[in-house]
C-alpha cells in the first residue's frame, strides 16, 4: 500500500504523466480510498496552476519606463 | 485575453498591445532573473529583453506561450550578462546541501500517514486561488526567503512553463536534483496557501 506521504512526494510526476505505470496504479488506488490524499492532489494541482499568475501587474509607470526603451 | 488573440497585433508592432504584455508579464520577467543575476541587475536585464523581444516579436510562432517566449529572452540576456562578468556559473549557490527539510514533514505521522490534513480551499478558479492582498505580501515573503535554487526552478517550471529537460540545462543540474527542488519549492506554497485558508491569515 502507498502511503500518504509517498502520494504527496509522487503527485508532481502522478500529474505531469511521468510515472511508470505500475506506480499509477497504486498512486490512483490510493486516491480512490483516502479523501486526505485526494483533496492534496487536487489542491496541489490547482496551485500549480496559480503560480504563473502569482506576479502581480506592472504599474503604469514601470510600463512607461520600458515602452520609452523601446522607442529610443 | 488569450495569447493567441494578441498576436496578429504584436506581430504588426503595435505599440499598446505590447504594453500589455508588458503589464502582465514584467513582474514574473524580474522574478525570474533575479535568482541568476541577482537583485540588483535584474531590472536592467529585463529592460534589454524587453527591447530585443520587441524587435523580434514578429519571427514569433506562438508554438509555445508568450511568457515562455519571454522568459527564454531573458534567460539568454542574464546568461550574457553573467559572461560578461566572467562569472562561470549560474547560481553560486546551486549545489545546496539539501538541508533545507520538506516544508510539509511535520504534516504526517512516523508511519506516513496525515496527522495534519490539508485543509479544503475555497477559490473560483487558479487566478483568484492566490489574487487576495493579504496573501500575495505572503507570497512575496516566502518567495524572497526561498533558497536561490527553489526559487529559480519554481519561476521556471510553474511561471515561465519551460519544459523540465531545458530547466535542467539552463541550470546544468540532473533530472532528480531538479524535482526535489521543485518539489521543496511548491512544497513551501501549499503549506503557506494551505495555511491562509485556512486561518485567514499566514
Ligand atoms: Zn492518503
Amino acid at each position: 500500500m502507498l502511503k500518504c506521504r509517498e502520494v504527496v512526494d509522487e503527485a508532481d510526476q502522478f500529474l505531469s504523466d511521468d510515472l511508470p505505470r505500475h506506480r499509477q496504479w497504486r498512486f490512483r488506488f490510493h486516491l480512490l480510498i483516502c479523501k486526505h490524499c485526494s483533496r492534496y492532489v487536487h489542491q496541489f494541482q490547482a496551485l500549480k496552476d496559480a503560480t504563473s499568475f502569482m506576479h502581480r501587474k506592472a504599474s503604469d509607470e514601470e510600463i512607461s519606463r520600458i515602452m520609452d526603451s523601446i522607442d529610443d | 485575453m488569450t495569447d493567441k488573440d494578441q498576436l496578429p497585433a504584436l506581430k504588426a508592432g503595435n505599440k499598446t498591445q505590447f504594453s500589455i504584455l508588458v503589464r502582465d508579464h514584467h513582474h514574473a520577467l524580474v522574478a525570474l532573473a533575479i535568482p541568476i543575476v541577482g537583485f540588483s541587475e535584474a531590472e536592467e536585464v529585463v529592460q534589454i529583453a524587453w527591447i530585443k523581444a520587441y524587435k523580434a516579436i514578429a519571427s514569433f510562432e506562438g508554438k509555445s506561450k508568450i511568457r515562455t517566449w519571454l522568459s527564454r529572452i531573458v534567460i539568454n540576456e542574464a546568461k550574457m550578462q553573467l559572461r560578461a562578468r566572467k562569472k562561470e556559473t549560474l547560481f553560486s549557490d546551486l549545489a545546496g546541501d539539501g538541508s533545507d527539510s520538506d516544508a510539509l514533514a511535520d504534516r504526517f505521522t512516523q508511519t506516513g500517514h496525515w496527522a495534519t490534513p490539508p485543509a479544503t480551499w475555497h477559490y473560483d478558479s487558479p487566478e483568484a486561488l492566490l489574487m487576495s492582498d493579504d496573501l500575495a505580501q505572503c507570497l512575496d515573503r516566502i518567495l524572497t526567503a526561498m533558497p536561490n535554487n527553489q526559487r529559480a526552478i519554481l519561476e521556471m517550471r510553474d511561471s515561465s512553463e519551460l519544459p523540465f529537460g531545458e530547466i535542467c540545462n539552463n541550470l546544468s543540474i540532473s533530472a532528480s536534483n531538479a524535482r526535489v527542488l521543485l518539489h521543496r519549492a511548491r512544497a513551501h506554497l501549499f503549506k503557506l496557501v494551505d495555511h491562509y485558508q485556512e486561518t485567514g491569515e499566514c
